[in-house]
């Protein structure tokens, strides 16, 4: 339990920070860093944790974007329910793509999981009837409860539940790197064929890894279109991507807590550059620099210069 | 009927052509240094910025342009390989290393170019002007040079692949890197050739792009994407595979395009890719 004390205290914490934080601007910065850290720590469980070159997960989040955008819109259902279904078809997305993943290798994982997120592009950009096209949907239902609008009070409601998502996504993450299945995961990682010789079917293993990380961030992505109430084929864009990446280099790979850090820090750098003059396209060069001075310099992410030595 | 069929032919002929001059630039960097890389595209796209600033906005024509668009690819190419390729040279997961590399540095070309150039459209000249009628059904002059052009400079690279002392050298260096060293091939320096060759590969093909299509920031984005669907398509393993399957992906889109539209194309090419990667893991044409 004693390595979780930290982590406990941090989720007080920022349960306590709509206390001191009134203003809504900087509150919806939290929660766009909150939805961030989702996506990053869970692509961190099948890139850092199963090793899979899978740059798709962003596919994941848009896919959760766009149920939920669909479902609470064109089809009238409650948000509250739209957002789970998020996770729903993130996760049968993410089955999809896992058939032909489970297969293949290296550089192959990389092109096939890249070309479904464009693929994804592509389809939402060519159905404009029902996914809005270029312009995207806009005037989706937001959360409400009886007659209280969760954008209410500076956005206090949509703080807290997406700081719950991160909090059971992070536990939810806890749990499989710590159970047998995350271990047979590193062991397939770092010693294929002796993992295998132990009875590890790698297909299962790789589905696996790649289903339960898309459900968070499909869910994350229902939220995001709830809390927005706008769905944009923006989320699959490279400037997304290279984002939600640098966020899991730099914050180290295969350490869940890093890339939560990580997208908390880089969501506010960004945004900070993006009020400087000149700045708003070149804030993505400046992450992209870091992206790779990390890979450079630091392979381990900030997370273990912190703890002092790369040792993993 | 048979002039749509013609038409569909040709314009397959066409797509094959400009995706097989897209591929093969990065086929050839995946084959010498294992390095599969995302810069191509952006490449592609600073090519053709780099031509129109030469051609339109110093006004020197756009023969000078294509030089001149060609000459900065290539030059980049083996800047781009010396920092973000080279230092991760040996390591064990170089490949996915030098993915997110090239990765970031696509991001930085792409946003470096909207800074420098602007968002605005902009349009290079043809590098021939007027149209060709073969059989009924017309595409432009442009067009047909890409037809012409791209199998010249196919076999111009399999017989300095094959013929030449360089060629022969990136080959060795692609199959045994240590045993080239110890025949004395420089292998850092071939590394920055099979770059700076790919790199001015994918120039050119910007260029002639260029008279295509509108020439954004964004104008490689599409054209990496097909480069990977046809080497995913083909298998990375040679030059020959990437051709063929550029040319197989082509056919397929022009005549996708006739019977699903233009819309379901993407979708039904990649249902095809994944049938293809589910029953031939290593490519149409790939050898296990």
């Amino acid at each position: 339990m004693r390595p979780y004390i930290l982590p406990m205290l941090a989720a007080v914490l920022l349960a306590l920070v709509p206390l001191v934080v009134e203003d809504s601007y900087t509150r919806h910065l939290f929660i766009v860093a909150f939805v961030y850290a989702i996506i990053a720590s869970n692509w961190d469980l099948s890139l850092g944790y199963a090793g899979l070159f899978n740059f798709g997960h962003l596919g994941f989040f848009a896919t959760g974007v766009y149920t939920a955008a669909i479902a609470a819109k064109t089809l009238a259902i409650t948000p509250w329910l739209a957002m789970p279904l998020g996770g729903v078809t993130a996760a049968l997305a993410a089955l999809l793509i896992a058939a032909p993943v489970a297969r293949l290798r290296g550089i192959y994982v990389v092109l096939v999981t890249f070309a479904f997120a464009q693929l994804m592009l592509q389809l939402i950009l060519s159905q404009s009837h029902i996914t809005g096209g270029a312009g995207g949907m806009v005037g989706i239902p937001g959360l409400e409860i009886g007659e209280y609008r969760f954008i209410r009070d500076r956005k206090l409601g949509y703080y807290h539940v997406s700081l719950g998502l991160l909090v059971l996504s992070t536990i939810h993450l806890l749990f499989l790197t710590k159970s047998s299945f995350g271990r047979s995961l590193l062991a397939l990682r770092d010693n294929e064929d002796y993992a295998r010789a132990r009875g590890v079917s790698i297909a299962r293993q790789r589905v696996m890894a790649l289903v339960l990380s898309a459900v968070f961030p499909g869910v994350a992505g229902g939220f995001f279109a709830i809390y927005l109430r706008v769905a944009a084929p923006e989320v699959l864009g490279f400037g997304t991507l290279s984002l939600a990446l640098s966020m899991v280099l730099i914050g180290g790979s295969a350490s869940i807590f890093g890339p939560i850090l990580a997208a908390i820090a880089l969501t506010f750098a960004t945004e900070a550059m993006a009020g400087i003059r000149g700045m708003e396209e070149a804030r993505f060069v400046v992450v992209a620099i870091g992206m790779v001075l990390v890979l450079r310099f630091a392979p381990g992410g900030m997370i273990r210069i912190m703890d002092g030595g790369g040792k993993r | 009927m048979i002039e749509t069929v013609i038409s569909t032919l040709l314009s397959g002929i066409v797509l094959g052509a400009l995706y097989a001059l897209m591929a093969s630039g990065l086929s050839m960097i995946w084959t010498t240094l294992g390095v599969f890389n995302f810069t191509h595209g952006a490449l592609m796209m600073i090519g053709a910025f780099m031509a129109w600033t030469v051609s339109e906005a110093i006004g020197l024509g756009i023969y000078a342009g294509l030089v001149a668009g060609i000459g900065a690819t290539a030059l980049l190419g083996v800047i781009i390989e010396y920092m973000v390729i080279r230092p991760f040279h040996g390591r064990a997961n170089m490949i996915l290393i030098t993915v997110m590399t090239t990765l970031a540095v696509m991001i930085i070309l792409e946003k470096s170019a909207q800074m420098i150039w602007g968002p605005r459209l902009k349009q290079l000249p043809r590098l021939i002007e007027g149209d060709v009628s073969i059989f009924g059904a017309v595409i432009s002059a442009h067009e047909a040079l890409i037809v012409v052009l791209a199998p010249v400079i196919l076999i111009a690279l399999w017989v300095f692949a094959t013929r030449t002392m360089v060629g022969r050298s990136l080959r060795a260096v692609g199959q045994n890197q240590d045993a080239a060293a110890l025949l004395g091939i420089n292998v850092p320096l071939t590394f920055a050739i099979a770059f700076g060759l790919g790199a001015a590969l994918a120039g050119l093909t910007g260029v002639l792009l260029g008279g295509i299509r509108f020439v954004t920031p964004n104008l490689g984005v599409e054209p990496i994407i097909k480069a990977m669907t046809v080497v995913i398509f083909g298998g990375l393993g040679s030059l020959g595979a990437t051709v063929g399957a550029a040319f197989v992906i082509g056919f397929a889109e022009a005549f996708l395009i006739l019977v699903v539209g233009l819309y379901w194309t993407p979708f039904a090419l990649f249902i095809g890719l994944i049938l293809v990667l589910i029953f031939r893991p290593n490519g149409l044409f790939g050898r296990a």
